[in-house]
């Protein structure tokens, strides 16, 4: 699963107009005409950096957002349920696996990235900052949560660089069950006892804002955005993709007879776009900067298993070991 | 004072609530690579799955066999090559065979022996193509054109020596036959159109 | 053939299973690297996927479902052994454990498919390809973390010394091994340990590691008639916390 509403602000070193002109025209046609971009390819500066960025970032959501479902694994109610949810947490861990590789096809090292992330110098997705109170929540994320990272996957598997196409394929493949079981889960809660049914419409009104700030704030079209659109690196704009799932998603919701708690969110019949409540955006930038009920926690847990896991990384590591980029 | 989590899990780690100083992992804990290859059924062709981290052969194996072929994944044989014995060629595009851009000839010395992958069409995964004799990395890409070239274009070729291939045994194989009993991990195994259909009836009713 | 023999043998092989299936998936998300936390937890889910499967069997000689038999029932009707309920501690002594545990299973799922008794041998045929990724993974990380560094060596040296008497207790003996093997259901637990001895020793022999004097220790033992230490309870409580909530519920 995924958070997406990437942003795409200018990075240093990254200027177009450093780039070797012929160069850059035979990447740009290769792109026109469909082909992907494989790790050795000449690429811009700039498509180098924010595709790292982007993947990393990814990866790191798959590793965190393993966190708030793990939560369940013990807990998880009867064989059914808790097969499908260790096998499910495994998955993430196992994407996380996958988006790093593809990540390190850029040039930059597996070991690296996950020091970022534990010294709080990259970001993940903003929505695994908060906690799964109950088994419900864990229904929440598992149909909702992944509902919206597949929207977002799936724009990106189209993407022009290779190894991440790949990637999300495999990704996309093992989602699918994600999804079903979520969905599967919800129903039961939603269908069942007074108590699973107050249980279900309780995560629901909890997870409702984060799951709103999931696809992040309103793109600015900018000439670098534009640039980003026409490399297949940015594939849909954060409110396309936030649309996109309140279309696939709100009618399902509904028919359970579950309320959103939002009153304005209607669907324009006009327009045919959906409406909501402004998201609250202030809260948004509170919790991605740290300030989020479980951002300390992920962290820590996170920093913790780096640590308790050390010793046998050490005591495995030949010292002639020399690390070398993977292949694809 | 420990952490105190929703995940028992989590409580039963005993982190301590103060931010612990991470020292910078560095380039300590960075284990080499190993690329996958897997062939699903007998008579496919072995393809590239992916890398695993891993400090050694043997581990590579171990954890390939999970990270690619877990639970209901049919899957017949497994292979794992360390990433820095593979030897790749630069990538080819718009319909240019890789093998067209050779020009030198095969030294006919037939030294060792060396698996070849084929890239079909960028984006996809590298293919198991066959093998050669020659006398070196450059000379088997060479000597591979005479054998696996044909009317389709090969957008890169990979390239390893048979000694650094590690294979899952033919007697292994029943690491793969499992208990039937992991529909779980099917998105067919979650049906529930029943019980929307029979809640929506209750509530009209 | 005698039912109640049977049933104290599926009993045992289940509650180990399903016990040790969720230590092991504790590690999910928190393991020492990506690749091994991805292993670990395959490992756990088969164990508890295996668990399942034996309940079943259960079932079908007239116990509960599965779900009610793994998750309604108070420590002191599990059969487990000790060594499966204690809690993981660190990497060394969960991965000792997976080791001296799964050697155990291995050579037990082996003998039961030859079972009489038809539907365990059919299922045991199939759990052994399971078992046998397991002890391979097990083989591999002892051998290597046994002779790599100090450091390394000598935390799993303590985990084998903590671990040993409770291994043993995996081998309590069964009020029924005389029944068992007479009707050709299962040859009983001392010729089981006589094949793990042989089996750790080659591994352990391989490593700077010391096999404790096996003779010398006191078998933790008591669990497979519902005696337990106090971490199994709890673990259970947690298990259950939700199927309690409402066990008719449909969840």
């Amino acid at each position: 699963m995924y958070g997406g509403g990437n942003t795409f602000e200018a990075l240093k070193g990254t200027a177009l107009a450093d780039e070797d002109p012929v160069k850059l025209a035979e990447f740009e046609a290769r792109i026109n005409r469909g082909e992907k971009i494989e790790p050795t390819d000449w690429m811009p500066q700039l498509y180098r950096k924010q595709l790292i960025r982007m993947i990393e970032q990814h990866a790191h959501s798959e590793i965190i957002g393993a966190l708030p479902e793990g939560t369940w694994i013990t807990r998880a109610p009867g064989f059914k349920r808790k097969l499908a949810l260790m096998a499910k947490v495994q998955d993430e861990v196992g994407h996380a696996q996958l988006l790093y590789s593809a990540a390190e096809t850029l040039g930059k090292s597996r070991e690296q990235m996950i020091d970022d992330l534990i010294t709080g110098k990259s970001k993940y997705s903003n929505i695994f900052n908060y906690p799964a109170f109950t088994w419900a929540d864990s229904c929440f994320i598992s149909w909702l949560v992944d509902a919206g990272a597949i929207v977002n996957q799936i724009a990106n598997s189209k993407g022009s660089y290779g190894p991440y196409c790949r990637a999300l394929e495999r990704i996309c493949a093992e989602e699918s069950f994600h999804l079903k079981y979520g969905h599967h889960c919800v129903i039961h809660m939603a269908t069942g006892t007074k108590k699973q049914r107050e249980m279900m419409q309780d995560a629901i009104t909890r997870w409702w804002p984060p799951m709103m700030h999931f696809f992040g704030p309103s793109d600015k079209i900018s000439v670098h955005s534009e640039i980003l659109m026409r490399w297949k690196v940015k594939m849909a704009s954060n409110d396309a993709c936030r649309q996109q799932f309140l279309d696939m998603y709100v009618p399902k919701i509904w028919e359970l007879g579950l309320t959103i708690p939002d009153e304005n969110l209607k669907k324009n019949t006009e327009t045919g776009e959906w409406e909501f409540s402004e998201p609250d955006w202030a809260e948004f930038k509170r919790v991605i900067n740290g300030d989020g009920p479980c951002n300390a926690e992920r962290l820590a847990v996170r920093r913790t298993a780096e640590e308790r896991g050390r010793w046998v990384r050490k005591a495995l590591l030949a010292p002639k070991t020399k690390y070398v980029t993977p292949l694809a | 004072m420990a952490m105190k989590s929703l995940d028992p899990r989590v409580n039963r780690l005993g982190i301590p609530e103060e931010k612990s100083e991470l020292q910078p992992k560095g380039m300590l804990d960075q284990f080499e690579t190993y690329e996958a290859f897997l062939q699903v059924k007998e008579g496919k062709a072995l393809e590239h799955v992916g890398p695993v981290h891993a400090p050694n052969e043997e581990m590579a194996f171990l954890f390939a066999k999970e990270q690619y072929s877990r639970r209901g994944m049919f899957c017949n044989a497994l292979c794992v090559v360390k990433t820095e014995n593979i030897f790749a060629t630069d990538f080819t595009d718009d319909g240019q065979d890789v093998y067209n851009t050779i020009t030198a000839s095969p030294s006919g010395e037939e030294t060792e022996s060396f698996e070849v992958f084929h890239l079909m069409k960028r984006g996809k995964q590298h293919k198991y193509a066959g093998d050669v004799m020659a006398s070196s990395y450059e000379d088997a890409f060479v000597t591979a054109k005479d054998h696996h070239q044909d009317a389709k274009p090969v957008f890169n070729v990979w390239i390893c020596k048979t000694d650094h291939v590690l294979s899952s045994d033919e007697d292994d194989r029943d690491i793969w036959d499992t208990l039937k009993e992991k529909q779980y991990r099917d998105a067919i195994d979650y049906r529930a159109q029943d019980k929307i259909k029979a809640f929506k009836e209750e509530k009209s009713a | 053939m005698n039912t109640e023999a049977l049933k104290d043998l599926l009993y045992k092989i289940a509650d180990d299973q399903l016990i040790l299936g969720h230590r092991n998936s504790e590690w999910t998300g928190f393991g020492p690297l990506l690749e091994e936390d991805i292993a670990f937890s395959s490992m756990a889910q088969d164990k508890v996927g295996q668990s399942w499967q034996l309940y079943k069997i259960l079932n079908e000689l007239g116990e509960s479902d599965p779900d009610t038999v793994a998750f309604m029932r108070n420590a002191e009707q599990f059969h487990n052994c000790h060594f499966v309920e204690l809690p993981n501690g660190e990497y060394d002594f969960s991965l000792i454990r997976h080791f001296l545990f799964d050697t155990a299973e291995y050579l037990r799922f082996s003998m039961l498919a030859d079972s009489s008794y038809e539907p365990l041998a059919l299922l045991s045929k199939k759990i052994k390809g399971e078992i046998k990724y397991h002890k391979m993974h097990a083989d591999i990380w002892i051998k290597q973390l046994g002779a790599a560094t100090d450091d390394s060596i000598s935390r799993l040296q303590e985990s084998l010394d903590l671990a040993m008497p409770y291994a043993l207790g995996i081998f309590e003996a069964s009020r029924f091994d005389e029944e068992l093997k007479a009707d050709g259901i299962f040859e009983g637990e001392s010729a089981l340990m006589a094949q793990w001895k042989e089996q750790i020793t080659k591994i352990i022999d391989q490593t700077e590691l010391q096999l404790p004097d096996l003779d010398a220790l006191t078998p933790q033992t008591g669990g497979r008639y519902g005696e337990h230490t106090e971490h199994l309870q709890p673990l259970l409580d947690e298990m259950s916390e939700v199927f309690k909530i409402d066990p008719t519920a449909d969840w």
